[in-house]
């Protein structure tokens, strides 16, 4: 069995309410190779933005995706909420 | 909201456009985008038809990146609207700024598979820099707005807007105040140079690495006062080329896979890199861990994401290249480094004098680089003709030559070609491709013909996909898979058939007459080239190698 170590970071992202703003987020994680551990969104209908927090794990730095995930249009912030935590996830 | 007018969702569109100084649109009607097609009618917006949309994406395209503006297209939905995608794709890949316009089926049938019917705002979540489905009228028109806005600010990008079919025929009675559309611009970090003097003025072997940000920052005047203010020598990405004046004495050519020698063993020993507009791309580095193994990078870029994305930056420089470029200029004492970097310049220059009567493809592409006007933009396709094209063909600005750099699209060529022509009429416009290339927008010949675009073709035929053909020959023992293509149909023949003059050449000896006739003719022409299957690019830089470790012919 292989060990690979995965680094897992909890994200805060604030964005409009926009029409596929969570798929937005969740197609950039996926292809910069992030994998979601947990999720939870909800929408403050006072102002239109959304809260997005996410449990994501890798090998790859966080500050690739949070770059990333800067640059869509609809997103107001990214704070990474936790110093990295690491995980060993075996493969075969 | 100001004058009263009611207009629809469709004449809007042409409004909008109108406000953005869009004059040409290229596009291919159909069902769901038919009450857009209709407002087109009466508007003055040129639309040319393409006969494939993926032809009207790369029109777009070519128009964007030749002009330095917006290209625009259009197409009908379901198959019409992921015809683009690669075309999107590609925009994306080379930050080129492309409005796309999609129509789409009513909103009430949306969602039920309805005919024609794709989920395209889904699809295009990976190959734009953003998209829209507009479902409300009263939202069209800032929408489209933004969408112009998005396109060009920051690193420029692809945007699509998908219309549904009752959106284009609802009806709007008034218009946005003119700047209530607008978006707050990010606002970037003053630069921080001193970090970056500090290097550059304890720097004995620099090196300026120019990349395709360069032209699409507006910032060739200043990148190349920069380079000659500091003599630092310079080498360019295959996006960046023109850049940099390809006369610059310090200037060694195009890095990476199929770079200059001088430019590769330049980079490898060079003590810092001041990157301008670059990203580091895998065909740039070879091997990432062995790519320029002493030197400090310097890093300037308007994207945050490509800081340290694949190389850590000494000194990252964030925002606009030509206001900041210029801060970084001091005197270097670096007369060795010159001076040796020249001598293997010289050592390593092209040659031309191939055996036998057989055309040698780089001296053709030499040949049409030193006759064609001056301010001809080129464009290629995909494949060894490209990379010749890119290593023996001379541009002065980074608009004169128009690749597909990124996404590495067979296909391309053609239609932005035409592009390039339709938004610079004034100019010669030469479409370098390959046999295998053409064959893929091949139909875009009927766009040629029916509007008398005068696009010059150079058509590199060694009836192969010579790229792959010439890896498997190298790394896959010479069992060579479906690469083939002594079936293709005569060029000759399929030329006269759009009426578009042509002629096929054989011999190195015909070389010069006959880039002196398509240059000469007034209309659309092919030069169809016949070049030995067998030759190879070089040099090539192996996958997973040190740029240093090139094979030099075998």
């Amino acid at each position: 069995m292989n060990a690979m170590t995965l680094n897992m970071y909890q994200l805060v992202i604030m964005a409009d309410d926009k029409q596929v703003v969570l798929e937005r987020i969740l197609q950039v994680t996926r292809y910069r190779g992030f994998l979601i551990n947990a999720m939870n969104a909800e929408v403050n209908t006072g102002n239109n933005v959304a809260t997005i927090t996410m449990t994501v794990s890798s090998e790859r730095p966080i500050s690739l995706l949070v770059d990333q995930i800067n640059k869509l249009i609809d997103i107001k912030s990214v704070k990474v909420d936790n110093s990295e935590v690491q995980i060993q996830q075996y493969s075969a | 909201m100001t004058e009263s007018k009611t207009l629809t969702g469709s004449s809007l569109l042409f409004e909008v456009l109108k406000d953005h100084g869009v004059q040409h649109v290229f596009g291919y009607p159909g069902g769901a985008i038919m009450p857009i097609y209709d407002a087109l009618y009466d508007s003055d917006v040129k639309h040319f038809l393409c006969r494939h949309e993926q032809g009207a994406a790369f029109s777009a395209v070519g128009y964007a990146r030749a002009a330095g503006t917006v290209g625009v297209c259009f197409a009908t939905s379901g198959p019409g609207a992921t015809n683009l995608i690669t075309g999107l794709a590609d925009a994306l890949a080379d930050s080129i700024p492309i409005v796309a316009i999609t129509g789409q089926v009513p909103t009430a049938a949306m969602g039920s598979d309805a005919f024609q019917e794709i989920d395209i705002f889904g699809l295009s979540l990976a190959c734009t820099k953003h998209s829209f489905q507009v479902t409300d009228i009263n939202e069209l028109e800032k929408v489209l707005h933004q969408a112009f806005e998005i396109a060009l600010e920051g690193r420029h990008g692809p945007v699509l807007v998908d219309i549904p079919k009752d959106v284009q025929l609802a009806e709007v009675t008034q218009r946005l105040d003119k700047l209530s559309h607008l978006r707050n611009k990010v606002k970037l970090p003053l630069a921080d140079i001193s970090k970056a003097l500090d290097l550059l003025t304890h720097a004995k072997q620099p090196i300026l690495y120019v990349g395709g940000g360069v032209g699409m920052a507006n910032a060739v005047e200043e990148v190349r006062q920069f380079a000659e203010k500091t003599g630092m020598p310079s080498v360019s990405t295959l996006k960046g080329l023109g850049a940099i004046n390809p006369d610059n004495e310090n200037y060694l050519g195009m890095l990476g896979m199929h770079g200059t020698k001088a430019a590769n063993i330049a980079v490898q020993e060079s003590d810092l890199l001041v990157v301008v507009g670059a990203r580091f791309d895998d065909r740039v580095t070879g091997k990432l861990d062995e790519f320029a193994p002493n030197a400090k990078v310097i890093h300037f870029d308007i994207d945050t994401a490509e800081i340290n994305k694949r190389r850590t930056a000494d000194a990252a420089i964030l925002g606009d290249l030509k206001g900041n470029l210029p801060l970084l200029t001091t005197d270097l004492e670096i007369s060795v480094w010159q001076q040796r970097l020249q001598q293997m310049k010289t050592d390593f220059t092209w040659r031309y004098d191939h055996p036998g009567d057989n055309i040698f493809a780089p001296a053709v592409l030499k040949t049409v680089s030193d006759l064609m006007p001056s301010n001809t933009c080129v464009t290629t396709d995909v494949g060894q003709h490209q990379m010749w094209a890119a290593q023996h063909m001379a541009f002065n600005d980074p608009s004169n030559f128009l690749t597909s750099a990124g996404m590495g699209t067979m296909g391309f060529g053609l239609p932005a070609a035409i592009g390039a022509q339709i938004s610079r009429p004034h100019d010669t416009v030469i479409a370098v491709s390959g046999d295998g290339s053409i064959m893929m927008n091949i139909q875009e010949l009927a766009t040629i013909k029916r509007y008398q675009i005068p696009v010059k073709i150079v058509l590199i035929d060694n009836a192969k996909l010579g790229m792959v053909r010439q890896w498997q020959d190298l790394f896959f023992d010479g069992r060579l898979s479906e690469t083939d293509l002594s079936d293709n149909p005569d060029f000759v023949m399929l030329s006269r058939a759009f009426d578009i003059k042509s002629q096929k050449i054989t011999k190195k000896s015909e070389i010069k007459a006959a880039v002196e006739e398509m240059l000469d003719h007034d209309g659309p022409y092919l030069l169809q080239v016949k070049i030995d299957a067998a030759e190879n690019v070089w040099p090539l830089v192996p996958p997973n190698t040190a740029n240093d470790k090139m094979m030099e012919g075998v």
